[in-house]
Formats: structure tokens, C-alpha cells, sequence
């Protein structure tokens, strides 16, 4: 019996192998690896000079650092509740009974097999002055005098809404699908009983949909603080972080650390730092999810 | 059905993240790179044949045994075109020294130049901006040709004098500059014409001052048709900055660094008077307030005036239908000065660092740089004197028309900050005063604290 089960663990060992060597290997030792360069002064190929916490307290004391994870965070406030609200009721569109269902459920999650430099460019030819699709529409309906442009991509608080709307736009499809699926699995029984019972749509929505999403809610609202806290591509190809670097992301400062200024070890530092709140942020998560996940 | 969601679910889970994968962009958009022409390719290394063995030096590498070089360089275009077509002309001339041209993408080539060589397995010969050597020459990138130039038949004393010292550092001479590539002006003659203001000698008619360049454009502006641009320039970054340098070297400022390299020398006075000068030209209307496209502005024919570097030439050439002139930058203020940069050819350090190669190496920069015309074809000015005299140069058109610029390029002082200094300081502070939210005085005093927090690092 034990001898069988041992057999069995070493079999999986076996087969866990491939995986586990080019997981470590690609994925584990690298990280290793970067704690080491957080203590060292560490550019493509000059030799490193080992520097102590000297990364740590400059970085504690970078103006530009902090500045970066705030915009970072400005953006996780502005797109994670907009694209729950949103992609809710994109879902709730496209789950209607309708001839156009099959149109919702395709045209919704289209931009999601955008690839971000796609998107970005897309987004840029959209909100540019004097001939984007933005502003001419709004000539167009004459919201917008002929002589007027709005600068949507040179203005701080304008281009935060544009970055906003574009990563809704193309990310939004993802979490569409996620909610469509499942409010497929709501039990068709219960919102008929409630339909018999002459329950309004409202209260249908409110007492019954909503309750059910709750869970799926939660794994899309921590998906979307994660990757909405790693953003740097569509700012770095629409902004480039501009206005004054006032919409650069803490990922665009590594990058620029690290591959411009060819200072690879301060560049590991920030990024052990973005870790630890990614990390700290999914623990709260994780305990406030199980606390009320005990009481449902 | 349910059953089939979930599947779909899946599927679509892993095709997303799949798809998030690969979004590696690093364009930095915009005209950052003086290597981004899009002539059509010119495939046809021209009837120079004949003309360039003669100034190819007899003895082609020495023992007469063959010697492979790799190339890497970062042109696309019309350029890349170019200089496969040189580099298959060296080939077909040069039988003991075989020449292979990587091409590489410009945004990532000096990162892939620099990790190459740490690792060993760069090539033999490459391409380097001179703005990028003291860089390069601090990492131990690129190599110093002192050994081998004597061999190899390079005189020094053949190079146009300006070009080449911006490429000495420490009295030893560290690449072969083969062409500049100045900021220049651009005029579309059609519009010039019909607004009274081009004169008979097919040139502007403006007085080369302060005033005169004002008068000029307000003269523009009154007289073009209505949404035609008096002058395209871009609202941030490059071509305006490269516009303040000029203006700031034309009333004498000398860089932002000093002479030390090592303390911020920004002159707070000249640098504000420029971008004062040139914020009056925004706010007065003159340049289309954030126009997304000023090349194609021009391009299209509906703005009189541009500014950009030499490199231009060779896409309005090929441009239907666009009547364009070309001179230097005009003389606004005390002495004729302009932005630029030079392409030149740098031997990166090998693990062998192979005499025999390393000499064949600097034939063949050398011989390169004799053969400017041929690389002219884009736009750049050729590097040697010399070549501005060849009849192949002459016969292009508008380039003999700047080709005197070369004289007053004023190259940025041999930091190792240089790019840094730009990207992190001047431009981001610089385009604050285009945009009207920073007074030039305010814009100096940030730009100097800067530059000296930059090079303390």
C-alpha cells in the first residue's frame, strides 16, 4: 500500500519534471536572481558593485517612484469599478432574448482579440485632434463649434478618461463573457416563480441576478486590480506617460530605469516593491472574500 | 448549452491570455528616429561603381586571405535600402572582405548592440549615433580604431573637421562618421508662390532675423487659404526641441552641460529668450495647436513651412505632386547654428578583438564614408568634403542646397547623459512651454535642477 503510493508520487514527480525544470528555470530562478540585483548597482554588462539596502532608501526617498504607483493606482480606481458596471450590463444586453443576441455577444467581445498595440493605436486615432472619430463626431452633432478642438490626449484629466475608455473598449469583452456565463447558469425556475409572483424587472435584477454574480464579481474585481495595476503599454504608446510624466505608471518607470538609463538594479527594486503590493492587496482580498464567502 | 459556455469560457480564457502575451511594443511614436525615411527602395547601387574602386584604397585587407565581417545597423526604408546597396557594392569590389548587413529594429538596437557585445556574440562592425558614443565608449562597447586606421589607409584629415571631432573623445578617435543629419527647413513652393513670397531665386523671401522670420509667418498667415498650417512643426518631443537647440546655439548657448560633464550648465537667459521665441510661435497660431501629424500636414501639401531633419528629403522626393524646397535653418538670431547627429560606423569590442578583421573593418567604414552620394540618397550629408564634389552628388537635387550645414551642426558635448538628459529633462519641460502651462524662466530653473539631479546619478 505504501510502496503503491510512493510509486505513484514518484511517477508524478516524473511527469511534473518537464514542466518543473523549465518553471524553475525560467520562472524561479530568475526571481532569485532579481532579489540578488536589488542589492547591487546592475546595468546590461559592466561589472555589478554590490551596494547594500542603498537601492531600498534611495527608492523609499524617490519622489518619481511614488508618483508613478499613484498613477497606477488613480487608473486601478478609474477602471475597475467602471468595467464591473459595464461589463454587467453589456451582459445583460446580450442575454435577452433577441434575434440580435449572436451580433451583442460577438461585437461586444471583439476588441478583446486586439493586441494592446492594436488597441492603443486604434485609441489614439480615435481621440486625436482635427481629424479623430471623437472629435469630428462631436462636430458633426455640433456639440463641439466648428473652430474648437478638445485635446483629449495633451490635457491631465481628459487623458484619463481617454486611457480609461480605451482599456475599457478593449478589455471589457473578457469580463463580458465571464458575467453572460453566469448569468446562463442562473436557474431559470427561480426567475420565473419570481415572474409568477409579479416581481418587476427591477427587482429581479436587484434580488436575484445581482446575488448570483456576486462571486464571479469578486474574482473579476481582484483579475482587474492585478492587471490593472500592471498597465503600461497603452499608456506608454498613447501618452507616453505625459502630460509632465503625470499619467506614467510605476511599470513605465521600471522600464525606463531599467532599459533607458540601463540601471537594471534599481529597476529589480521597484519591481519587488510593485510584488508586495500586488501581493499585500491579494491577501486582503483573499481574507475578505473568505470571511464573507463563510456567511453565504 | 450551458455546458457548451463553460467550454467557450475556457477556450476564450486561454486565447485572451495568450493574446495579452504579446504585446511587446516599444514604438515610441512619433519622428524620434532620423531612420525612419520611407522612400521606396532603391534597389540599384547606381552607375558609381567605377567612380568609388578608384577611392577604395588597392590593398583590400592585407594577407589576401578572406575575411568575414558581420554588420549590424538600425536603418529601415530608404535608408536600409541604401546601404545594402553600398555594402553589396563593397562586396562585389572588395573580393578578400565579405561583408553580411544585419539589419536590427532602431528602437531596440542598442539595447541588443550592448547585450550582445557583454555576452560576446556581437558583430564585428556596427552603427552608432555619435550622440550615443560616450555611452557606448563607457561600457566598454565600442573600441578605440587608433591601431588599425593607419593600415587600413583612413585619413582623418579627409572628414569634414566638425563631424569628426564630435566623434574624439579623449584624443582618440572611436568611430567614422559617415553623414550628418542636421534639422533643417522645408518650404512647399506652390503655396510660398501664391501667397507673394517666394523670390525669383526659387527661395523664401524673408530677412534671416528675429523679426523677419515673424513677418514672414504673418505675412503667411494672412495670405494662405483658409486650414492650410503657415508652419507644421510637432507639439512635443523631438523636432521642437531640436528647433530650441538651435535657437539656444545660434545666440550662443553652449549645451546644458559643461565642459566637466559632470555639472548642469544650463543658460538660463539664452535658453529662456529661444523657448520664448519659439512658445510666441505656438500661441500666435502660427503652428497648428497639436497637430497629430505634422509630416503628413506637410506632406499633403496644406502647410507652407516645416522643420525636421535632412532625412525628409528623400520621402518629399518621392512625394506626387509636392513642389518642396530645402535650406538651412534660418539665421533668427546672432550666428547661423542648427541641431544634429551623425550616423557613424563604430567597431564594438569582439572576445578576439581580431587585428585582421578589426583593419578590414575600418576599410570598409572608410570606404563607406568615401561613397557618400550613394548614402546622400535619403538626404543625409555626406561626411567627407570630398564626396560633395563627386558629380553624383551634385546631380541630387536639394541637398547641395544645406549641404553647407554640415559646418555649423552643434553636436551635444561628449556625456554619457546625453539621451537621458533629453528624454527626462529637456523634452518633458520643454513641451510644458509649447503647451502654454510653464513660463520658459520656470522651464530653465526645472530643466537645469534636472539635468543636474540626472547626471549625479
Amino acid at each position: 500500500m505504501r510502496m503503491n503510493k510512493m510509486r505513484a508520487d514518484v511517477l508524478a514527480l516524473l511527469f511534473l519534471l518537464p514542466f518543473l525544470a523549465v518553471y524553475g528555470l525560467f520562472t524561479i530562478w530568475p526571481m532569485v536572481k532579481g532579489v540578488q540585483m536589488t542589492f547591487y548597482k546592475w546595468t546590461l554588462i559592466k561589472k555589478m558593485k554590490y551596494v547594500g539596502w542603498d537601492n531600498y532608501s534611495k527608492m523609499f526617498h524617490d519622489q518619481e517612484v511614488w508618483a508613478a504607483i499613484w498613477h497606477s493606482a488613480i487608473f486601478v480606481i478609474l477602471t475597475t469599478p467602471t468595467m464591473i458596471v459595464l461589463a454587467i450590463l453589456l451582459a445583460m444586453i446580450a442575454n435577452r432574448k433577441s434575434r440580435l443576441q449572436k451580433l451583442y455577444r460577438s461585437v461586444f467581445f471583439l476588441p478583446s482579440v486586439l493586441s494592446v498595440a492594436v488597441a492603443s493605436y486604434l485609441g489614439l486615432f480615435v481621440f486625436q485632434p482635427y481629424n479623430g472619430f471623437v472629435n469630428t463626431l462631436l462636430h458633426l452633432i455640433r456639440l463641439l463649434p466648428e473652430n474648437r478642438e478638445i485635446f483629449w490626449l495633451t490635457e491631465l484629466s481628459l487623458s484619463w478618461i481617454a486611457l480609461t475608455l480605451i482599456t475599457l473598449w478593449w478589455t471589457v469583452g473578457f469580463n463580458f463573457i465571464l458575467y453572460l456565463s453566469a448569468m446562463q447558469d442562473i436557474p431559470d425556475e427561480i426567475v420565473e416563480a419570481a415572474k409568477l409572483d409579479g416581481a418587476s424587472d427591477s427587482v429581479i435584477f436587484w434580488k436575484i441576478t445581482l446575488p448570483y454574480l456576486t462571486p464571479i464579481t469578486k474574482t473579476i474585481a481582484m483579475l482587474q486590480i492585478i492587471s490593472s495595476f500592471k498597465v503600461f503599454l497603452q499608456i506608454y504608446i498613447i501618452t507616453g506617460g505625459g502630460p509632465l510624466d503625470k499619467t506614467r505608471p510605476i511599470i513605465q518607470l521600471i522600464y525606463q530605469t531599467g532599459f533607458r538609463k540601463n540601471d537594471l538594479g534599481y529597476a529589480a527594486t521597484m519591481s519587488y516593491m510593485l510584488f508586495v503590493i500586488l501581493l499585500v492587496l491579494s491577501a486582503i482580498q483573499y481574507f475578505i472574500n473568505n470571511r464573507k464567502g463563510a456567511n453565504a | 448549452m450551458k455546458k457548451s459556455y463553460s467550454l467557450s469560457v475556457t477556450a476564450l480564457l486561454s486565447v485572451s491570455l495568450m493574446l495579452s502575451a504579446c504585446g511587446g511594443n516599444n514604438n515610441n511614436g512619433g519622428n524620434a528616429s532620423p531612420a525612419d525615411s520611407s522612400a521606396p527602395a532603391s534597389s540599384a547601387p547606381a552607375s558609381s561603381a567605377a567612380a568609388s574602386e578608384s577611392a577604395a584604397p588597392a590593398d583590400n585587407g592585407g594577407s589576401g586571405e578572406k575575411v568575414n565581417l558581420s554588420f549590424w545597423t538600425l536603418f529601415d526604408g530608404g535608408d536600409g535600402a541604401n546601404m545594402q546597396a553600398l555594402v553589396d557594392e563593397f562586396n562585389k569590389t572588395h573580393p578578400d572582405i565579405q561583408v553580411k548587413n544585419t539589419k536590427l529594429v532602431w528602437g531596440e538596437y542598442y539595447t541588443k548592440l550592448i547585450t550582445a557585445v557583454g555576452n560576446g556574440t556581437g558583430p564585428d562592425v556596427g552603427i552608432s549615433h555619435t550622440s550615443r558614443l560616450p555611452d557606448l565608449i563607457d561600457q566598454g562597447v565600442v573600441t578605440s580604431y587608433d591601431d588599425v586606421s593607419q593600415d587600413a589607409g583612413v585619413d582623418w584629415s579627409t572628414f569634414n573637421q566638425n563631424l569628426l571631432n564630435a566623434t574624439v573623445v579623449d584624443g582618440e578617435h572611436y568611430a567614422v562618421p559617415i553623414d550628418t543629419h542636421p534639422f533643417i527647413m522645408y518650404y512647399n513652393k506652390k503655396l510660398l508662390k501664391d501667397a507673394g513670397l517666394l523670390g525669383d531665386d526659387g527661395k523664401p523671401a524673408m530677412e534671416q532675423s528675429a523679426d523677419g522670420f515673424i513677418k514672414f509667418l504673418d505675412a503667411l498667415k494672412a495670405k494662405l487659404p483658409a486650414k492650410t498650417t503657415p508652419f507644421a512643426l510637432s507639439n512635443s518631443n523631438d523636432d521642437p526641441y531640436r528647433l530650441w537647440w538651435a535657437l539656444y546655439s545660434q545666440l550662443g548657448g553652449n549645451d546644458v552641460v559643461a565642459d566637466d560633464l559632470k555639472t548642469a550648465a544650463v543658460d538660463a537667459d539664452k535658453g529662456a529668450k529661444a523657448a520664448d521665441y519659439i512658445q510666441k510661435l505656438y500661441t500666435n497660431g502660427y503652428i497648428k495647436k497639436n497637430d497629430p501629424d505634422f509630416y503628413k500636414n506637410f506632406q499633403s501639401g496644406t502647410a507652407a513651412i516645416m522643420m525636421t531633419g535632412v532625412w525628409a528629403t528623400g520621402t518629399w522626393e518621392s512625394t506626387k505632386g509636392l513642389e518642396f524646397g530645402a535650406m538651412p535653418i534660418p539665421k533668427i538670431f546672432d550666428q547661423p547654428a542648427t541641431w544634429g547627429d551623425s550616423h557613424t560606423i563604430i567597431l564594438p569590442t569582439t572576445k578576439a578583438n581580431d587585428p585582421a578583421k578589426r583593419k578590414a573593418a575600418a576599410i570598409f567604414a572608410n570606404w563607406i564614408a568615401d561613397n557618400g552620394q550613394i548614402w546622400a540618397k535619403a538626404g543625409h550629408i555626406p561626411s567627407k568634403p570630398s564626396v560633395l564634389e563627386k558629380e553624383e552628388f551634385k546631380a541630387l537635387p536639394y541637398r547641395s542646397d544645406y549641404a553647407s550645414v554640415a559646418d555649423t551642426v552643434k553636436f551635444s558635448k561628449p556625456s554619457t547623459k546625453v539621451w537621458q538628459i533629453r528624454d527626462n529633462s529637456s523634452f518633458k519641460f520643454l513641451n510644458e512651454v509649447w503647451a502654454g502651462k510653464m513660463t520658459p524662466a520656470d522651464a530653465m530653473a526645472k530643466m537645469q535642477e534636472a539635468t543636474q539631479k540626472i547626471l549625479n546619478e
